[in-house]
């Protein structure tokens, strides 16, 4: 069955095809056609995965070469697909998760006009994010890189004739590619420095072992910390990190299932994976992982306290998917990488599940979004709200639901890891975390109905994912619940290596115990603020209502990124379209017209008209020659 | 004794002459017409007398050239001349100036 590999990523590929050229004859099957072909490819990952967990530990990695697909001189790459413990948990992700979400839009984008072109669109993510993770060589990763990054532009602004959606997508668009132009240069330094772009020779050739004995590398010391960095840019762009985090929010414009599958459950996830995949890389230098893990650190709390303000219930959660990113990013940076790929999979679980929650609740409300303007909802979609707290549970980190396990390996990685300061941010990070979760689930769900309109649960064809998100949700924490010996950990030690056992720091238990006490005590207040209608929420914010907008803003970032950035930019492009183009460059060419002109009229005059002029001219002419003939002889 | 090359150089420069000014002062075409002509026998005369001069037949077989070149000339020359005198009863080259800026 791994010989088949090929099989996961082709079936959406062929889903794009189909409803790409037949998405309005199918009409409505269009849905059911991608999400099938989705669920396939999720049951051969799954056979693959199971084939690959029978292999013993040290032989878990088959490559499957397809075809040799650039050979030029001594550059040769294949498309080449990795099968491995991290490629195949990235992809039971992708098609698990996708799979669902698929399911979910059948009912979320019924009636929308371009039917068959969403699912076009979301097969054709699901196929290069396959592409991505299961690529064996940079150059096919970057392939798919790419490709996730033009479905992210596609999908946020599927729904173009509103300019807002339009210029997120824009903006989406051109914020990663700032990322991807410098990952492209570490990709190329990786095939200058270390000859290939397989990660099978790229990564062992620069591994060092658990006994801390390094191969003799002929590379200058900076050089993997430059490329690692490169790479990382790259990451930082993909998965919305400071500072490269404007667009993440702007992309709640999109259909809300685009949210839950790209921006929340795998493309923003694939810096993370990059990371991980590359940790060689970043082991080799120092210097790189202290970077991550302080744009993790700060990511984490910074995001955290912006979706404290938020009012957009979306928005709320797209600032918690950069917070939770932020995690990730901080785990690989105290190279916890088993810790990142075990938040990555709960986070794919509850976000998702956070997000479809999101949008039952906005088709039951006719699109509205905004918190203030919802409340009660429990009474009207009870299943919505159940399964909603449960996201937000997850997400808190409240055991026995997915993120207390996953969040509290992170924390406890840091204490044990003697980073006792990013341990006490990240501790703040979790308790905002909790915070912002109590307040969505407690304004939108609990007190008082603010509503419009009557609400009412949606269809089961959008229930049933959302129950079966709220599964993995609840239960995905046990893949990794014992901290050394998970059976996550296990299956990706041949990777990611193995999980030492702590030497320093608190026990497990009391770590465990801190950020669950952290957990509860933000949801109490949370409660107390926003659910028990003793404290007046609304005068709060209007007392504190300069902090508020500070946060709202997201701390003034995307105004500062406009002045400084977008605001000159556009002043030196007016400059440069209507004073050196129009003037410098134009003037330039009418000056050359001009002066044709001006010679044509005074040289036309020697056309005269009169035949004896010319005869004269001729009779000169002849003289002067014979005149230089003569003189010359 | 034979006649000096210069005797039929100096009858031929002044022949030429003759051509040269005729052809820029006079305003009948025809009259510039014959002038051409009396230019182009000018230079036969100093091609058949540099002929003799040198005991070569060149000179001789480039002036009949000339002499059927010339021919042709006039036949294409005079074909002009009348159809312009028929358009504008004049042979003035002076009214036949709009081939200008």
């Amino acid at each position: 069955m791994l010989k088949q590999i090929w099989l996961v990523p082709a079936l959406p590929l062929a889903g794009f095809v189909v409803s790409l050229f037949a998405g309005k004859r199918l009409g409505r099957y269009a849905g059911w056609l991608a999400s099938a072909l989705v669920v396939a490819a999720f049951g051969v990952a799954t056979a693959i995965f199971l084939d690959l967990a029978s292999l013993p530990d040290t032989n878990r990695l088959v490559v499957r070469r397809l075809y040799e697909w650039i050979a030029v001189g001594g550059f040769h790459v294949a498309v080449d697909l990795r099968v491995d413990p991290l490629s195949m948990t990235m992809a039971l992700v992708v098609t698990g998760v996708g799979a669902v979400i698929h399911v979910y839009s059948i009912g979320y984008m019924r009636g929308d006009p371009r039917y068959g072109r969403f699912f076009a669109y979301m097969n054709l993510f699901v196929f290069f994010m396959l592409t991505l993770v299961l690529a064996e060589n940079f150059l096919l990763l970057y392939l798919g890189w790419e490709g996730v990054g033009l479905c992210s532009y596609l999908l946020i602004g599927f729904w173009h004739e509103r300019p807002a959606a339009a210029s997120a997508a824009k903006k989406a668009f051109v914020v990663t590619r700032i990322g991807d132009t410098f990952m492209l240069i570490g990709i190329a330094l990786t095939f200058l420095r270390l000859g290939s772009l397989d990660f099978n020779q790229v990564l062992s050739a620069s591994v060092c072992r658990s006994n801390g004995f390094c191969p003799p590398t002929s590379q200058p010391p900076g050089v993997f910390t430059v490329i690692a960095l490169l790479l990382f840019a790259g990451a930082i762009g993909k998965s919305a990190q400071v500072p490269l985090h404007v667009w993440l929010p702007d992309a709640m414009e999109g259909p809300t299932p685009v949210s839950a599958l790209i921006h929340a459950a795998t493309m923003v996830t694939a810096g993370v994976y990059l990371v991980a995949r590359t940790h060689v890389f970043f082991e080799n230098s120092g210097v790189a992982l202290t970077v991550v893990l302080v744009v993790g650190l700060i990511t984490a709390i910074y995001a955290a306290t912006v979706a404290l303000a938020q009012d957009d219930f979306k928005r709320v959660l797209a600032w918690s998917t950069i917070s939770q990113l932020g995690f990730m990013f901080l785990a690989l940076g105290l190279r916890a990488y088993w810790s990142a790929v075990f938040l990555l999979v709960t986070h794919a679980f509850y976000k998702a599940l956070l997000f479809l929650s999101a949008g039952s609740v906005m088709h039951a409300l006719d699109g509205e979004t905004d918190l203030k303007r919802m409340g009660g909802l429990r009474r009207t979609m009870p299943l919505t709200a159940v399964v909603c707290s449960i996201g937000a549970l997850a997400l808190a980190g409240i055991p026995p639901f997915a993120g207390f396990f996953s969040k509290d390996d992170v924390l406890a990685a840091a204490n044990q890891t003697g980073h006792v300061l990013a341990w006490v941010i990240a501790l703040a990070a979790a308790f905002f975390s909790a915070l912002y979760m109590a307040r969505l689930v407690f304004l939108a769900f609990f007190g008082e109905d603010r509503t419009e309109r009557r609400a009412h649960e949606s269809q089961p064809v959008m229930t049933v994912p959302l129950v079966l998100l709220a599964i993995g949700a609840a239960f995905g924490g046990f893949l990794g619940a014992n901290e050394t010996r998970g059976l996550l950990q296990t299956f990706l030690a041949p990777v990611l290596g193995r999980v030492p056992e702590p030497t320093q720091g608190l026990s497990g238990h009391t770590l465990a115990g801190i950020s669950v006490g952290v957990a509860a005590l933000a949801i109490v207040v949370g409660w107390l603020v926003y659910g028990s209608g003793r404290i007046d929420w609304v005068a709060l914010r209007v007392r504190l209502s300069s902090l508020h907008r500070f946060l709202a803003r997201g701390w003034y970032v995307d105004d500062a990124y406009g002045a400084v950035l977008v605001s000159p930019g556009k002043a030196g492009s007016a400059f440069l379209a209507y004073v050196v183009d129009a003037r410098v460059v134009d003037g330039a060419v009418n000056a050359t017209g001009r002066l044709v002109r001006w010679l044509a009229s005074v040289g036309r005059r020697v056309q005269t008209g009169f035949v004896r002029n010319y005869a004269l001219a001729i009779f000169l002419g002849a003289l002067a020659l014979l005149v230089y003939v003569g003189f010359r002889v | 004794m034979r006649t000096p090359i210069a005797y039929f150089l100096v009858v031929s420069a002044a022949l030429f002459t003759i051509g040269s000014v005729g052809v820029l002062v006079r305003k009948n075409a025809l009259v510039i017409f014959m002038s051409v002509e009396l230019q182009l026998n000018a230079v036969n005369l100093a091609l058949v007398a540099f002929s003799r001069m040198h005991g070569a037949l060149d000179g001789q077989v480039l002036a009949f050239f000339s002499m059927v070149v010339a021919a042709a000339e006039v036949v294409v020359g005079l074909a002009i001349i009348v159809s312009v005198y028929r358009r504008r009863q004049s042979a003035n080259v002076d009214d036949v100036n709009l081939l200008k800026w």
